[in-house]
């Protein structure tokens, strides 16, 4: 394979002896000049054999070889889901990084507020596209948590748990966990009604567990009623402790289905 | 139209190329249009200073709008006139 020329259609040659419209002639002499410069089917025409090539030395999957693939081709758009939430993941961090650079987690009173919520406002109204900066944190954390339940449906539903996939699978409880802490402590993070309620809903969550219960909030929330350690905490659980531990999982996830091939369905 | 196979491959991709360069662009002019704002108009505003000259903002925006226009119209003749060629091999299962 290579990029030497082989036997060049004679595009004009082949124009002469045609009758055709001024237009035409026009068109395709245009087009043709610019393949000739900038050699675009080429580079795919090189890509379509080695798609070629590859496929040939790709052994039967379980599906081809059993010839299952008239009854189990819908599942493959559900085979992405993993990936999909890890772009999510990508996106939501990218975002979440450059809404740091505009977000102040304080509890303290401003002229509207408190300093947290006014820093929302502030880059709401006023930043530049920073309505948009926060929709996207927001859509793709959410899109986040729905990909990776349904991916852990897919798997469920595949079978693809089974031996000797099950540590993965318990890992990937972990994340699915860690995801939603990750949503609920940005949740927490605007500070506003909703954010508040939502706090005290999850500070007598944790009072609610057996004997270690004032502990557990005391960790979480800071304290047994909302105030402003509880912002702080939540906020460095959201952009500290959750992003390395999570991304460090996620890796390791990925890296044991690289090891073990994705499964064949059961 | 039938044409061989390469030169079908020339036309499908330049065109598709061309149309879409040319519909994102019109829309990139129809936005300088209607903003007022934006790296497009602002450098249109300095070129056209350069050659000390200031339009008035409604006709710089008529102008961004009519160009945007032309643009879009240009992308989807361009694709229009792609999809009349074939290759010799499509000819059977077709028509």
């Amino acid at each position: 394979m290579s990029l030497k020329e082989k036997d060049e259609h004679d595009h004009l040659g082949w124009m002469e002896e045609k009758q055709l419209s001024p237009i035409e002639k026009g068109y395709l002499f245009t087009l043709i000049w610019l393949d000739k410069r900038f050699r675009v089917v080429d580079y795919l025409e090189l890509l379509e054999t080695m798609y070629y090539r590859v496929n040939l030395q790709m052994p039967k999957s379980h599906t081809e070889q059993y010839n299952l693939d008239n009854k189990f081709w819908y599942w493959y758009p559900l085979y992405a889901l993993g990936s999909f939430s890890t772009l999510a993941y990508v996106v939501a961090a990218l975002s979440g990084a450059l809404l740091g650079f505009y977000y102040t987690p304080s509890a303290a009173l401003a002229e509207t507020g408190t300093v947290a919520y006014s820093q929302i406002a502030m880059i709401m109204q006023d930043l530049q596209f920073g309505f948009m900066l926060r929709s996207i944190h927001r859509w793709s954390a959410q899109v986040m948590t729905a990909a990776v339940f349904l991916h852990m449906l897919r798997v469920y539903f595949t079978g693809a748990y089974k031996e000797p996939r099950e540590l993965n699978w318990l890992l990937g409880i972990v994340l699915i966990s860690l995801t939603m802490g990750f949503g609920y402590t940005g949740y927490l993070l605007p500070w506003d009604q909703l954010a508040y309620w939502a706090g005290q809903i999850g500070v007598e969550m944790a009072l609610s567990i057996p004997i270690i219960g004032e502990w557990v909030a005391q960790l979480v929330f800071g304290g047994f009623s909302l105030g402003a350690p509880t912002l702080q905490r939540m906020y460095i659980l959201h952009v500290f402790l959750l992003p390395f531990v999570v991304t460090s999982l996620i890796a390791i996830h990925i890296a044991i289905v690289w090891m073990q091939g994705i499964a064949e369905p059961h | 139209m039938e044409v061989p196979l390469r030169l079908y491959k020339t036309v499908t991709v330049f065109s598709t190329l061309i149309a879409v360069f040319a519909v994102v662009f019109g829309f990139l002019l129809l936005d300088a249009a209607a903003l007022g704002t934006g790296l497009l108009r602002q450098l249109a505003r300095s070129v056209l200073g350069a050659l000390s000259l200031s339009p008035a903002d409604s006709l710089l925006s008529g102008l961004f709008a009519v160009a945007g226009l032309l643009s879009i119209a240009f992308g989807a003749a361009v694709y229009v006139l792609g999809t009349r060629f074939k290759a010799t091999e499509m000819s059977a299962d077709q028509e």
